[in-house]
């Protein structure tokens, strides 16, 4: 049968689905794995739950093209087979399009995928690029937000958690190509950010790249582990 | 005014990311049906959020059934949290379907679940939203077709003025037949009222425009229904019966949420009906005879359902899941199919002997949360009075055995101001949970951590139970009585929670009236009541508000208690059971006599099975 494993998947978010809540996101696809028939282990713990792991909370609202889980496997699977099952057995707005085995022993993907990649549309009256950039850059000169989520005020520094973030105009508005990081105070999400540049919500925000960043720099691709 | 059949999701896209839980309006969920194309469409609305509504069976039931004829469609609508109801009428977007998101006015049929008595100022607000004329009189030739279903039927007086038909009982094979009526009426153009006529000759179906309300001497002050004069519509109309639950499909609930709803498990109903006779459930009077699906049955269904759903959690649902005959084999069989999938399997309500506990146990295994059971009353003498058919002992038994199953917590339900009741059956309640805390104590330690948690309801006297004649218990009474448990209560592993005496009124108000009291609930909902269900939305005073403005004393309504010989504002409409048989068990209530369950013993003479042509259907002798 093999040693005990996991598989990863990546799967998109997007359409009216984007507008799902992180543990709605979670509870679904347990039921997608269930529903597909793979093998899967369960914990031991009292409610006796599905062994998976998921990456960091996507903003209700955002889409992306790239969304992880890693889901603990009693032993390895055919993955071509694994991927079709839960196609078939997933909301076409939340269906995985690639998977690989791993280890059973590597980092949790929550804390392991550290730098993102957003492209957000944002629009306001009379806002350009060039207007969006010159309020950027005096959000960076304050140094951090303050925001409130739900009934708590948060702060986050703007650097180093704003990598980077290039404006350009677009027929509805104006859009942004930003990089964030995670840091121990927290990931900038891009509603934060344009909120407090515009005083508005973006238009859309769709995360387009997820990578662990090493220490010379270099970027890993979660499907790209060995 | 009908509106166009077309697809709005674009008017409240943009809204999404200013509401709360945004996932209750998305649709798309796994099992839901996107093909609609009639081009005869049904929608089956539920007057409270997604997350209440959805878990609903019954409408699971209907809406595969709708779906699966030939040309005919059926879709879903539930009523908007607050939030979304307001930008929605601030942008004039009427309340719309989830499958295609059209106008729920553009539907041909819409179907409301009565699902409790505090719905119906939702209901007000539903159709409000919906852009449908309120009042089902007042309606335009080619307004879809109002209907009500559902468990809250037996007097649905007080909310009949908006419903151009009413099913009463179960629904299956009814829905369709109702269905095909209007499809074939409108394709002939015939004009409402004889649409409404023709409704009113399926049976189980009530008409309430086709009757008039008469008060006299023989009636209480809200009169009673008699059909109008050559409208051809029965004197009394009795509700629909499924005679073999077996025979119908067991899996029922296919559509698979995102969101977090009430009940966010598998579902499979492997009984219905109850003969326990318990005096104040109006369930146990109006879902007879009881029907059984048989276990293997029930098995293949779970298996099949789970599978098709990914759920992981299962509930074996009924009013009174351990009275299965092949309870205990069902449950041992799921265990063993299911241990290794990490799949829990829940049964939503425990006898209260022995017995019931072992089924936990099995249901269980390992995990021994905690254990509820519902004695409903402190003393012995009182829930002979209820027919609750308990003793100190098989609580006890109960008890003990749950606390050497290793359980240590347990919660017991109860109801307050019973006909009968004195302060000594309310001391009772209170020291009935000390007793059990003692129980687990002696059993376990001293020091062990033994608590129960106590939960009092206020009676509420509902409508074709044997208790239909009494009234309700003054606040101020009820707010006595809550005290005098509250110190009678001295022992600090016992937790004690009740019911909010006011919305308790409010439900036996609407539970006594009759058809005049729907001026009452539209006041209400014009002073601003919505979703009284809910805790933090429920207000009293815009109630108190409502009835001072139609001249109504809510006490006074609340706790009338009507004569035995009475004409009832909803005699017209019957689930069966006899009104003779009703008057027995009052009188024998009275005399502290105990009623058997027929499903055990000889028949009680309820008349069901002869009124109905139907009896019970068990899978086997019950023990």
């Amino acid at each position: 049968m093999g040693e005990p494993c996991r598989l990863r998947v990546r799967y998109v978010k997007d359409g009216r689905l984007a507008y799902l809540g992180h543990l709605e996101v979670m509870n679904t696809i347990m039921r997608c794995v269930r529903r597909s028939g793979l093998p899967f282990e369960v914990g031991n713990g009292f409610a006796r739950r599905m062994r998976i792991q998921f990456s960091q909370a996507l903003p209700v609202g955002a889409a992306s093209v790239g969304e992880y889980y890693d889901l603990m496997l009693p032993y390895p699977i055919d993955v071509t087979q694994a991927l079709d099952r839960l196609r078939e057995a997933s909301p076409a707005a939340l269906r995985p399009n690639a998977c690989k085995l791993l280890p059973r022993k590597v980092p949790a993907l929550e804390a392991w995928v550290d730098v993102s990649r957003w492209d957000v549309v944002v629009q306001a009256d009379g806002v350009d690029a060039n207007g969006f950039s010159r309020g950027l850059d005096q959000v960076v000169e304050q140094g951090e937000i303050a925001y409130m989520r739900g009934p708590k005020l948060r702060r986050i520094p703007v650097l180093p958690s704003l990598m980077s973030c290039h404006a350009t105009d677009v027929a509805d508005g104006v859009a942004l190509t930003m990089e964030t990081r995670a840091t121990e105070a927290g990931s900038l999400r891009p509603a934060v950010l344009v909120q407090a540049v515009l005083g508005t919500s973006p238009l859309r925000v769709c995360w387009v790249g997820q990578w662990h960043e090493q220490a010379d720099g270099s970027r890993i691709d979660p499907m790209g582990y060995c | 005014m009908r509106f166009a059949r077309r697809n709005c999701f674009e008017q409240i896209e943009p809204l999404l990311g200013r509401v709360e839980h945004p996932s209750r309006y998305l649709n798309h969920e796994w099992g839901a049906q996107e093909q609609q194309d009639g081009p005869f469409h049904v929608c089956l609305l539920y007057a409270d959020v997604y997350e209440v509504g959805q878990p609903n069976l019954g409408l699971s039931i209907l809406y595969n059934e709708v779906n699966a004829q030939e040309g005919m469609s059926c879709e879903r609508a539930y009523l908007p949290w607050v939030d979304m109801s307001a930008l929605m009428r601030e942008r004039d977007i009427p309340l719309l379907s989830l499958e295609t998101s059209s106008p729920v006015a553009s539907f041909d049929l819409v179907g409301i679940t009565l699902a409790h008595e505090l719905v119906c100022t939702n209901i007000v607000e539903t159709l409000d939203l919906a852009q449908i004329t309120i009042r089902a009189e007042e309606r335009e030739q080619d307004e879809p077709i109002v209907i009500a279903g559902g468990p809250s039927v037996w007097n649905c007086e007080p909310v009949a003025p908006m419903f151009d038909a009413v099913l009463l009982g179960d629904g299956e094979g009814a829905l369709v037949e109702i269905a095909a009526c209007v499809r074939d009426a409108r394709a002939q153009d015939v004009p409402r009222h004889e649409l409404l006529m023709r409704l009113s000759r399926i049976a189980g179906v009530y008409v309430p425009s086709l009757y008039e309300i008469v008060c006299d001497e023989t009636s209480t002050r809200w009169g009673y229904a008699v059909p109008k004069p050559g409208s051809g519509a029965p004197e009394v109309v009795y509700k629909r019966c499924v005679e073999s639950l077996a025979r119908t499909e067991p899996v029922a609930q296919r559509i698979v949420p995102y969101m977090g709803v009430v009940q966010d498990r598998f579902a499979l109903e492997i009984l219905r009906g109850c003969a326990r006779a318990c005096r104040f459930c109006q369930a146990g009077m109006t879902y007879r005879p009881v029907r059984e699906r048989p276990k293997d049955q029930i098995v293949e269904a779970v298996e099949r359902g789970l599978c098709e759903s990914g759920f992981d959690e299962c509930s074996l649902s009924s009013l009174s899941t351990t009275d299965h005959s092949q309870c205990a084999p069902i449950l041992r069989e799921l265990g063993e199919r299911l241990d290794d999938r990490g799949v829990r399997v829940s049964i939503p309500s425990q006898r209260l002997d022995s017995f019931g506990v072992d089924m936990a146990s099995i249901v269980g295994s390992s995990r021994k949360a905690g254990l509820t059971f519902a004695p409903e009353a402190g003393t012995q003498r009182l829930r002979d009075v209820i027919n609750k058919n308990v003793t100190d002992e098989d609580l006890d038994r109960a008890a003990q055995n749950a606390f050497a199953c290793g359980y240590r917590r347990m919660k017991l339900y109860f109801m307050m101001g019973l006909p009968t009741e004195d302060d000594n059956d309310v001391e009772g309640i209170s020291s009935t949970a000390t007793h059990v805390v003692e129980l687990g104590r002696e059993q376990l330690g001293p020091r062990s951590k033994v608590s129960v948690s106590i939960s009092v309801a206020v009676f509420v006297p509902k409508s074709h139970t044997p208790f239909q004649w009494a009234g309700q218990l003054p606040l101020e009474e009820v707010h006595r009585r809550q005290q005098l448990m509250l110190h009678a209560a001295t022992n600090r592993a016992v937790r004690i929670s009740y019911h909010d005496a006011e919305t308790s009124q409010i439900e036996g108000v609407l539970s006594k009236m009759g058809r005049r009291g729907f001026d009452l609930v539209m006041e209400a909902w014009r002073c601003g009541c919505r979703f009284d269900a809910w805790t933090d939305q429920f207000s009293f005073e815009r109630w108190q508000q409502a009835a001072q403005a139609v001249g109504i004393d809510l006490e006074d309504v609340a706790c009338e208690s009507f004569p035995l010989d009475a004409r009832l504002p909803w005699d017209h409409t019957s689930p069966g059971v006899s009104k003779g048989y009703l008057q027995r068990e009052w009188r024998r209530a009275m005399r502290q006599e105990t009623t058997h369950d027929c499903t055990r013993d000889t028949c009680v003479g309820c008349g069901v099975c002869p009124t109905l042509d139907v009896g019970n259907d068990l899978a086997e002798t019950r023990a």
